[in-house]
């Protein structure tokens, strides 16, 4: 199914960052609201800053956002902890439609349903199994996973495991 | 008892004439007897006619102007009756209290968006949108919502209708729905960028004829309220109005509570 773009993205101001201190609040809600239902559309985990660049524009209308603009974006996704940084560099950054914790939820719910409690399943089995294709965790990056396992750590429902050069996690 | 406008007025004049006794009271008693009972006659009539087009008051938006204005030509104001005259013949809960609730929740959800500044069109589209799920459907005219948002006034000064061009034009009417006045050069410059939603210095000055410093200041003072957004990567700055910005009815994304 096609991602369904906000009215703001054929709207040629939203592109400028706005002067007016209470227009650009709105502003970068619109953007934050953007950038976490497109990546949930498209099942982003990771976005690459230089690759995403065309979520940041719109060619139709021929206009895009200024650097400044999308480091304000960013900034203000990382305000509301809605997305983290993977490198000092701030290059790449994991993106939080769903957080660590509602994620851990997740996984673990999946695996009380399948029986998977007190055995240990591999990170690959996770993510990339046979079984979870149809899982909104499928295909996860490793270290969300592993972000979302160590909440469940936290409240004893899980453990992290690391086993003949594999790394799994054993369900409670 | 309800106060009657009609009744009152020729009530307190002949209290006045009273004041100046002399065989010309005799006569004017008369005519005044008259009046009073053309006027009851007029209710009477007017409240039967109520009961019998009943129906056709409730769901046609034309006959029901139609009635409100007989109404109007005998200084009777339905809208005013405590009593509860719309509940009392639509039996469906006060009709345009209903609208006017409904009003000032599109407005809410808007504002964000277009700065407290909505088309009477918009407003009406996305009116009919939410009322649509609601089990009665009773077509809304713009003359309703007006008649309502009217009512709201009474209310507090939140609401106010701006008439851009003094059309009827659904387009060229405007609801304000947060406190503040739009000047005469506010609604200027709104009636200039209204066909293509943005305008810019140089297209108002030659439209309006005013020089820059006058231009800049009305447009600033549209950015500082929220109603106009800035572009800049156009040959010269644009100033966009989300209020006259196509309207989004196949979107949902403006929510509003549901329908009781």
């Amino acid at each position: 199914m096609e991602f369904t773009w906000p009215w703001e993205y054929d709207f040629p101001p939203f592109f400028t960052l706005q002067p007016n201190l209470d227009t650009q609040r709105k502003q970068l809600e619109a953007w934050r609201k953007l950038v976490l239902d497109y990546c949930r559309h498209n099942k982003i985990f990771v976005l690459d800053v230089q690759e995403s660049i065309s979520l940041f524009q719109n060619k139709a209308i021929d206009r895009q956002l200024s650097t400044e603009g999308i480091n304000q974006v960013l900034e203000s996704l990382l305000e509301y902890n809605q997305i983290e940084w993977c490198d000092k560099a701030k290059k790449q950054c994991l993106v939080y439609w769903k957080n660590p914790q509602e994620w851990g939820n997740l996984i673990y719910r999946y695996a009380s349903d399948k029986g998977m409690t007190n055995t240990v399943c591999t990170f690959y089995e996770l993510t990339a199994g046979d079984d979870v294709q149809n899982e909104e965790f499928a295909g996860m990056d490793q270290s969300l996973l592993v972000k979302a396992l160590k909440t469940l750590e936290a409240t004893n429902k899980a453990e992290i495991i690391m086993f003949g050069g594999n790394e799994g996690v054993k369900f409670f | 008892m309800r106060k009657r406008p009609g009744i009152g007025a020729i009530h307190k004049q002949r209290v006045e004439q009273e004041r100046f006794r002399g065989k010309a009271t005799e006569l004017q008693d008369n005519v005044f007897e008259q009046m009073t009972n053309q006027m009851e006659k007029f209710r009477t009539n007017l409240e039967t006619f109520a009961s019998k087009h009943r129906n056709e008051i409730k769901k046609n938006p034309a006959f029901r102007k139609q009635f409100q204005d007989m109404c109007a030509s005998i200084g009777v104001d339905p809208l005013a009756s405590s009593k509860g005259f719309w509940s009392e013949l639509l039996g469906v809960g006060d009709f345009y209290y209903e609208i006017a609730v409904q009003v000032i929740e599109v407005c809410l959800a808007t504002s964000p968006r277009n700065g407290g500044l909505i088309t009477l069109g918009e407003l009406r589209q996305r009116l009919i949108k939410a009322r649509g799920k609601a089990q009665h459907h009773q077509e809304i005219s713009n003359d309703d919502i007006i008649r309502a948002i009217k009512k709201l006034k009474v209310l507090g000064p939140g609401f106010s209708i701006v008439s851009l061009k003094g059309t009827q034009d659904t387009s060229d009417i405007l609801i304000r729905s947060i406190p503040g006045e739009l000047s005469a050069d506010h609604t200027e410059v709104l009636k200039a960028a209204e066909a293509q939603s943005f305008t810019s210095v140089k297209a108002l000055k030659s439209t309006l004829n005013w020089d820059d410093v006058r231009c800049l200041q009305i447009l600033n003072e549209l950015l500082r309220d929220g109603v106009a957004w800035v572009d800049e990567q156009s040959s010269e700055k644009m100033y966009w109005f989300p209020s006259f910005f196509k309207p989004l009815m196949s979107e949902d994304e403006i929510a509003l509570p549901p329908p009781n």
